[in-house]
């Protein structure tokens, strides 16, 4: 450094003035602090003393009520009610140990439990923030505590909105439930909904189904109002001059929107009538033609209301230890192999490429020998000379082994793919699973083996890898009886304001694909051929050797196909065995999609009847009362056509028991 | 050999700037005491393990200070880059190792104590400028040209920092930045230039580069209305601590805003609300004073210093110090928005206290060496 050896007057020199400007600065700092400091303890000191010591502002949110669920007749799904819940604000509290006591005597709760709770919350959400002890109060314990709060400053009843659902257990998986938001889920939703909502602690949110998916609309905008209240939180009795102003201004809640879905409450309510007399576990859905669902259960279920008032730990875990999982939407979360409903499809693909004719005719004996294995029909003796339209009425396993044999694994994978089987039909609902088409690329990388020929044999009645879900399997059916045409499953109709005054949101069906024309990457399949499976499918229903015959509504005809979905393998010997025998986690799963009217369907219904061994005794019956319900709803005159003439001809008689004629599925 | 070493004492009384120690001691008991008060509440047994930390790092602090002022400072000009290099990679390291406190990525963690890397970044900062732009200050001002290594050397620190993200210290950077620059003086073609080009920018970056939260507190500071119960309450309560204080104020651990814990933050941001509450306009008074005294000592060192660098160095840490003090106390008394700032010296904070002590050491070594050649 040159600069080393001049001195340091004459190194600075040209800074002399800088400094000059630095003094300034800082007496002018001085004097706004001064002045700022003097301003506020000397000149409004007493003011703010007098606020410090004998006042303070008391917040109290407002809980906007959240958006209301109602069916596509305006009936009510989902609602809130008042209630009361206790609260401690940590702020007030003198002797929190003694306050827990009390508290807990009152509403017989454990003292510790709520002591450890406050403390808690005090240290992460600071001593302002309520801690909500427990909700929906009853009439008594809202008079103890009312009581107990003389003498325990910081303890509060607060107005609540409990959560309402007036169906129960009726299709909770679909509306999911509501709870308070878990310390994890709080910075994951702030981020999610960044900019658009605010999430605290303490907050309710929807934590399943409609519920969860629907949040950013039927949340809406908590209000806030201020109280002045004394050092012990009472509110304060004498009126001081107001020094927070404008500041602290109430403001109040905006209710959530409110939601219209496309359900039928009457449909919905008679599928769980049938699901519960006949004692059903497994999943439903009903779809309108244009992909709107219109009932949806998941069975066993659970009371959505023990989630809104926080749930018990014992209902917890029994819920979730439930081996018939009642938590678990099975509509979409569960998949299955579809069995014998899966022939159709396998019909559509041997028809359209052409394997065999609808006139063609094929003697099915028993079971077929393909390479070194036997392949059983579930019928000993076999079904003689049939042809692709008898073998779906009768559901022949030999038949679609020769099928399977004839197509393939590409050809079937590609079909099945065409009307959706293996890809997510992206309702507006998480979880959502994909279930399987699978394709011999997609077995050489998953396990690393390669497609073998006898694979192709179980796939073409629908067992080995192919796994469905039950809203997979109604679509599919759609797009087979509307020719077709597929659409996408939703069940959210309308947006309204929560005034119900203003549309927000309005959903139109959105027609995905069309079968029928031609288009990439996919097969395209005739009208005849769809034509052709379909008469199968009236056949399943209406004909004399039909796996679902006995189910039938006078006036309406149906269409539809039984299936059974193997919860393990067995070999040939035990298939046959008398599947009632087993133990119940053991019994096959029945699958039965049905849908009316048969020539041009308005509604389809497909149901997952699990551990009922059979499609046709477990689901059919279940789907004629679905329909039956809609069609005396919307098309009341076919029914009563027919009323006077013919009278209750549709139960299966003596000598025709529906229980040993349908392990032919 | 005993009469050099008694010669040497002497003279290291003598060349030491015992005033600024003097103040600089001063502030830190009242420091302690006031962070004891904001750390002990009604119901606390024993010494809180915060108030313990902040005396371990004082004493750290303070052989830092003594470390420094006998150095020689001129070892940092020259290894001015190594530091600044060495901070730019912690704070890489932070970006993507760094612990998350408050919703921003800002400290390294070592186990025992959290490193927070922009604190010490100021310095280096501050010390490559005064490198920089010793050399080139001519008494007419900087030229455009002299401008663009220092313009570089702030923004890559300034871009990392707000990233973490925390504006108050990039801004505090940039602070420091324009402080020296202006300091040392620029053509005034280049100031006009400059006033206009930040009149458009404003706007802008406004607008498209600050985070919700931050547009928020600077709302909140032009209209509490708007977030009540957010930055708005955390300033109407700092207020409220401050003016009840009144002229004696309510008393060491007496201040109720401050005990019933009304106020956020009260043993860092808020920490002079606590003094201001509990030893009112008279104890306010005397600790702002004590700062001014600081600075005026420091200024003076400044103009005393015996090269450009010396000076330069100075100037960036008397504007380091002042902008944290001007931030801080101004957020406090509702002059200023609400923004995350320390109170050097008072706030509770190992970081900072060791990047104060050390900067401070600085200019106590400047008048070390301001008689040597």
């Amino acid at each position: 450094m040159s600069n080393h050896l001049t001195s340091s007057e004459e190194q600075t020199k040209e800074y002399a003035d800088r400094f000059r400007l630095l003094y300034g600065t800082l007496a002018a700092t001085a004097l706004l602090f001064s002045a700022g400091l003097w301003y506020l303890q000397i000149q409004s000191g007493e003011e703010y003393r007098s606020f410090s010591e004998k006042n303070r502002i008391k917040e109290t949110e407002i809980p906007a009520p959240r958006g209301l669920l109602y069916d596509r007749d305006g009936k009510i799904l989902v609602e809130n009610l008042p209630g009361f819940e206790a609260v401690i604000s940590p702020q007030y509290t003198e002797d929190l140990l003694a306050t827990s006591k009390a508290v807990a005597e009152a509403l017989q709760m454990d003292a510790e439990s709520i002591k450890i709770k406050v403390d808690k919350s005090r240290r992460q959400n600071g001593p302002f923030f309520p801690v909500r002890i427990k909700e929906n109060l009853t009439r008594d314990e809202v008079f103890r505590l009312k009581r107990l709060r003389l003498n325990h400053p910081g303890l509060d009843i607060r107005e609540a909105i409990l959560r309402s659902y007036p169906l129960g257990e009726d299709g909770a998986q679909l509306f999911g439930y509501v709870g308070e938001i878990s310390k994890n889920q709080l910075p994951i939703f702030n981020t999610k909904y960044k900019g658009k909502l605010k999430f605290k602690q303490g907050d309710i949110i929807g934590k399943a189904g409609l519920e969860e998916v629907l949040e950013p609309d039927l949340r809406g905008h908590a209000g806030v109002s201020f109280l002045q209240v004394d050092a012990k939180g009472r509110e304060a009795v004498t009126q001081t001059s107001n020094i927070y102003g404008e500041i602290f201004k109430d403001q109040d809640a905006i209710p959530g929107n409110n939601i219209v879905l496309t359900l039928d409450k009457d449909v919905q309510q008679a599928a769980y009538d049938s699901f519960k007399a006949n004692n059903r576990i497994g999943a439903l859905v009903a779809l309108k033609a244009n992909g709107e669902v219109l009932a949806w259960l998941s069975s066993p279920s659970y009371d959505p209301k023990e989630f809104a008032a926080g749930i018990a730990p014992d209902v917890w875990s029994r819920l979730i230890n439930d081996p018939y999982r009642p938590l678990r939407n099975k509509v979409i979360q569960d998949h299955a192999a579809p069995g014998s409903t899966f022939k159709p499809i396998i019909a559509l693909a041997a028809l359209q490429e052409n394997v065999v004719t609808p006139t063609t005719v094929i003697y099915c004996p028993g079971a077929i020998k393909f390479g070194r294995r036997m392949y059983h029909d579930h019928l000993k003796g076999g079904h003689g000379r049939v042809t692709i339209i008898d073998a779906i009425e009768r559901s022949s396993n030999v038949f679609f082994y020769r099928m399977g044999i004839g197509l393939g694994i590409e050809h079937m994978s590609a079909y099945a793919k065409a009307v959706g089987i293996g890809s997510k039909t992206n309702i507006e609902l998480n979880q959502e699973v994909s279930g399987l088409m699978p394709s011999a690329e997609w077995k050489k990388e998953n396990i690393g083996e390669p497609w073998q020929p006898g694979e192709n044999l179980s796939t073409a009645i629908g067992q080995g890898f192919v796994a469905v879900t039950p809203i997979q399997m109604a679509l599919a059916y759609l797009t087979i009886g509307l020719e077709g045409k597929r659409f996408k499953p939703f069940v959210i109709k309308k947006i309204l304001s929560h005034d119900n005054q203003r549309v927000l949101k309005e959903v139109e069906p959105v027609l995905l694909d069309d079968l029928t024309q031609p288009k990439a990457g996919r097969p395209q399949v005739d009208i005849s051929t769809f034509q052709s499976v379909k008469q199968g499918l009236w056949r399943v229903a209406n004909g004399v050797s039909g796996t679902a015959r006995w189910w039938k509504i006078p006036g309406v005809e149906m269409a539809g196909k039984t299936g059974t979905s193997q919860v393990m393998s067995f070999s040939a010997d035990q298939i046959y065995e008398e599947c009632t025998k087993k133990p119940i986690q053991q019994r096959h799963h029945g699958w039965y999609i049905g849908m009316a009217p048969a020539a041009n369907p308005e509604i389809v219904v497909a149901i997952l009847a699990e551990h009922a061994c059979h499609g046709s005794t477990g689901g059919a019956p279940i789907a004629r009362d679905v329909i039956k319900a809609y069609m005396q709803k919307y098309h009341p005159e076919m029914l009563k056509n027919v009323e006077k003439s013919k009278l209750a001809h549709a139960q299966p008689s003596a000598t025709e028991n529906p229980d040993s004629q349908s392990r032919a599925e | 050999m005993k009469v050099s070493m008694q010669l040497e004492e002497r003279t290291f009384l003598k060349r030491i700037d015992l005033n600024f120690v003097l103040v600089i001691f001063a502030l830190n008991l009242v420091g302690l005491i006031n962070l004891y008060s904001a750390t002990h509440g009604v119901h606390s047994v024993g010494l809180s393990r915060l108030f313990l930390a902040q005396i371990f790092w004082l004493v750290i602090g303070w052989g830092l200070f003594f470390l420094l002022t006998i150095g020689e400072y001129h070892f940092f000009s020259r290894f001015a880059y190594v530091f600044y290099g060495l901070n730019l990679v912690a704070l890489v390291v932070v970006m993507y190792k760094g612990s998350t406190y408050y919703g921003a990525q800002r400290w390294i963690d070592f186990g025992i104590f959290r490193f927070q890397p922009s604190e010490t970044m100021k310095i280096a900062l501050i010390l490559v400028l005064a490198k920089i732009i010793a050399p080139k200050s001519r008494p007419n001002g900087l030229e455009l040209k002299d401008l663009i290594l220092p313009g570089i050397f702030t923004l890559i620190p300034f871009g990392l920092v707000v990233k973490q993200p925390d504006l108050g210290t990039a801004m505090l950077l940039a602070a420091i930045s324009v402080t020296m620059i202006m300091f040392v003086g620029v053509k005034k073609k280049i100031l006009i230039w400059a006033v206009v080009s930040t009149t458009i920018a404003v706007p802008l970056v406004y607008n498209f580069g600050l985070k919700e939260y931050q547009k928020d507190r600077i709302k909140t500071f032009v209209d509490p209305g708007k977030d009540p119960r957010g930055s708005g309450y955390n300033s109407i309560q700092s207020r409220i601590a401050v003016g009840s204080g009144q002229i004696l104020g309510k008393g060491f651990r007496k201040g109720t805003q401050s005990q019933l814990e009304f106020l956020p933050e009260r043993h860092t941001d808020f920490i002079f609300s606590v003094l201001s509450e509990e030893h009112g306009f008279v104890g306010s008074i005397t600790t702002v004073s004590l700062f001014i005294t600081l600075f005026l000592l420091a200024i003076r060192n400044a103009s005393q210093a015996r090269d450009k660098f010396g000076c330069l160095m100075v100037v960036g840490i008397i504007a380091f110090m002042f902008w944290h003090f001007f931030i801080n106390v101004g957020m406090v008394i509702g002059v200023m928005p609400i923004v995350g700032v320390p109170l050097p010296l008072l706030s509770y904070g190992g970081s900072s206290m060791l990047a104060t002590m050390s900067a401070l050491g600085l200019i106590s070594a400047v008048h070390f060496r301001k008689f040597l050649f």
